[in-house]
């Protein structure tokens, strides 16, 4: 674990809380317009910015992209391939978006909490392998 | 432990897991009895049974909170306990006043209890989760308000901190909120606005100040980070939870008689109640990836952190999922209510209370800081058995509740209650076998009391 003391703000960390607060805002209240945010900031700042900050960029985007097809492509198809009618069809598309969703919304909120702390996390299952110059720390 | 006065915490917390081992028994009995539905007639009826199970829920936590109190604030004041004799006095007669109180629903029938306890002089009865005797309504009133006095001389006397008067606060309300239950008018729209001064003002507002100040402490505690930094984070928290939560009563006026403008109130404000607990899953993380020591009770970390992620999915979640208007609409009263009550309870009350007898119990029972690895192994196997159960529980009664509102409230041809029912027994079996895990779980946690103990405490790792 690496010590690091409140106060002293570990470089790159503002635009990591802010690339996960994009990654939140998308799932939560701004679908889209949080997700073109965060990759115009993506493309521009991903090469000069510290490790911290490019791994967050990296998670989120992924994790984003992610997202775009877990909530939208599946979820279309559950409802294109069970028929709108169909009492099933419902039952699995409303369990299935209420998991996913909820889950990448933890996933976003242990990502801004390692990102107010200064350090990398990686997404599980749909975030990418880390930055160079990132260790992966665990919480325990 | 640096007070002795703090173990009286410890009776309370033993009695609190006692009647969580009953209300679980009785809660697989009502599985059981939606699917076979004579089970243990006549002996324990459903109403009965159900009765039983909820009313073991609030006094369990009850016992819970207090423990978690008295354990708190004497460290949190820097000072000994008002008057332990007083705590441990009001500890029994809280048990046996409930323990007297369950077996007259078990033994006497319902309307027999109510002559019996003289509910004519002061009807107060048969109300849903209020439906002790007017007698009992009053002992606890009683047992409440030592409770606070014993509490607060504590605080005002000794060190105030932010933790032990949000902890105040919120003990108070639940006191405050409880009188509502006496108020109890022939007029069934009023009698139901104010029943929810109690059940929502507690669950969604004062109970949340007595989990954010729990969790704030033990974080405190296991993590060494800056009480200032914890301090901060509690104070929006517990903004956040009352400007949200006292108008998002309104969620809960859609359609009981009340004006229509109470659509709108409650689906915008209730529909904000998620950000506090979302708050609560940041800060909890937060401030474990700032800790600075690795606390060796690392089965105390694990509740905390458990508590903070299943509230916010529970009551965050699934309490946002039915709570606009115009889905409330259809699904009011249905099985998703129940999916989203049991998560929300265990995600949110259940699991402080663990996180605070794991943190304190090593210590009222002579350890320095934590049990054995042996126990704290089986501890946390108890914490995921638990916590899965209960989400495949709550997945199965919201499978059970999508199809109960489509079939029975959408469509050409609706179809009758009992038709429904039949048609989702499935998830009701598999409700039941999922409930049967968690009764391992329990058991598993209870057992982890008992192994273990003449091994070495756990020491940090690195
Ligand atoms: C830890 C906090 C919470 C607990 C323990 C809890 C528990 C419960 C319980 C037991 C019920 C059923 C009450 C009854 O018998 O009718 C209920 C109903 C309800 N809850 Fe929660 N809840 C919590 C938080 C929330 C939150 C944050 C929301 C909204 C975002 C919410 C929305 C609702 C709604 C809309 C209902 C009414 C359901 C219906 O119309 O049948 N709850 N809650
Ligand atoms: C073995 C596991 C459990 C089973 C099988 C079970 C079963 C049940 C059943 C059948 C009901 C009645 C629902 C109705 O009237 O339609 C019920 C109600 C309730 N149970 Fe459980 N339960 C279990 C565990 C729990 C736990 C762990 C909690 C709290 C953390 C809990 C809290 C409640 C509450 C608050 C209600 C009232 C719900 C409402 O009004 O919608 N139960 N339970
Ligand atoms: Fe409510």
């Amino acid at each position: 674990m690496q010590p690091s003391d409140e106060g002293r703000a570990v470089p790159g960390a503002a635009i990591a809380v802010v690339a996960e607060i994009l990654y939140l805002a998308n799932l939560l209240i701004a679908p889209g317009f949080a997700f073109a945010l965060l990759l115009l900031l993506f493309l521009h700042r991903r090469r000069d910015v510290p490790p911290l900050a490019r791994s967050h960029l990296e998670q989120t985007l992924s994790a984003s992209l992610w997202a775009g097809l877990l909530l939208i492509l599946v979820a279309s198809l559950i409802l294109v391939l069970g028929g709108m009618h169909g009492a099933h069809t419902w039952v699995i598309l409303i369990l299935y978006f209420t998991l996913c969703h909820s889950t990448l919304v933890v996933f976003g909120a242990y990502g801004l909490a390692k990102a107010m702390a200064g350090q990398c996390w990686r997404y599980p299952l749909v975030g990418r392998p880390l930055a160079r110059g990132c260790r992966e720390i665990r919480w325990q | 432990m640096q007070y002795s006065s703090q173990a009286v915490a410890k009776p309370y917390f033993i009695a609190a897991i006692g009647l969580f081992v009953g209300q679980i028994l009785f809660g697989l009995i009502l599985g059981l009895q939606y699917v076979l539905g004579d089970f243990l007639f006549p002996e324990i009826p459903f109403n009965v049974a159900r009765m039983v199970h909820t009313n073991l829920l609030i006094v369990w936590l009850l016992f819970g909170f207090m423990g978690a109190a008295y354990y708190l604030v004497p460290e949190e004041s820097e000072r000994e306990l008002e008057s332990p004799g007083l705590a441990i006095a009001m500890f029994w007669i809280f048990l046996v006043a409930g323990a007297l109180t369950i077996l007259g629903y078990l033994l006497v029938p319902y309307a027999g209890l109510a002559q019996l306890t003289g509910n004519d002089l002061l009807p107060t009865m048969g109300r849903e989760f209020l439906e002790q005797p007017t007698i009992t309504k009053l002992g606890i009133v009683v047992v409440a308000l030592s409770f606070l006095y014993n509490i607060g001389m504590t605080v005002l006397k000794g060190r105030k901190t932010v933790v032990s008067l949000v902890l105040l606060i919120g003990l108070t309300g639940l006191a405050v909120f409880f009188l509502f239950s006496f108020y109890n008018p022939d007029n069934l729209v009023l009698d139901k606005f104010f029943w929810w001064w109690v059940v929502h003002l507690w669950v969604e507002g004062v109970w949340e100040l007595i989990l954010g100040s729990i969790l704030a402490f033990v974080l405190i505690k296991t993590t060494g980070v800056d009480r200032e930094v914890i301090e901060k984070w509690l104070y929006i928290i517990i903004a956040m939870t009352l400007i949200t939560g006292i108008i998002g009563t309104g969620h809960h006026y859609y359609w009981i008689g009340t004006p229509e403008y109470w659509q709108w109130w409650g689906s915008v404000f209730s529909a904000m109640e998620p950000i506090p607990f979302f708050m609560m899953t940041v800060f909890a993380f937060n401030m474990v990836n700032k800790r600075r020591r690795e606390h060796p009770n690392k089965a105390a970390v694990l509740w905390a952190l458990g508590t903070a992620t299943m509230a916010f999915l529970g009551a965050g979640v699934w309490g946002f999922l039915h709570t606009l208007a115009p889905v409330n609409y259809y699904t009011h009263g249905s099985q998703i209510t129940a999916a989203h009550g049991h998560m929300a309870f265990y995600g949110a009350y259940v699991m402080i209370v663990l996180t605070m007898i794991s943190y304190a119990m090593p210590m009222l029972r002579g350890r320095t800081a934590a049990n054995s690895n042996k126990s704290q192994v089986l501890e946390m196997w108890s914490f995921w058995l638990m916590t899965i159960a209960i989400v495949f529980i709550t997945l199965f009664l919201t499978a059970a509740g999508i199809l109960q509102v489509f079939l029975q409230r959408m469509g050409e041809n609706p179809l009758p209650f009992m038709v429904v029912q039949e048609k989702v027994a499935l998830f009701y079996w598999l409700r039941e076998i999922a409930g049967l895990v968690f009764l391992i779980g329990l058991l598993t946690y209870v057992a982890s009391f008992f192994v273990g103990n003449d091994e070495p405490e756990a020491k940090t790792a690195g």
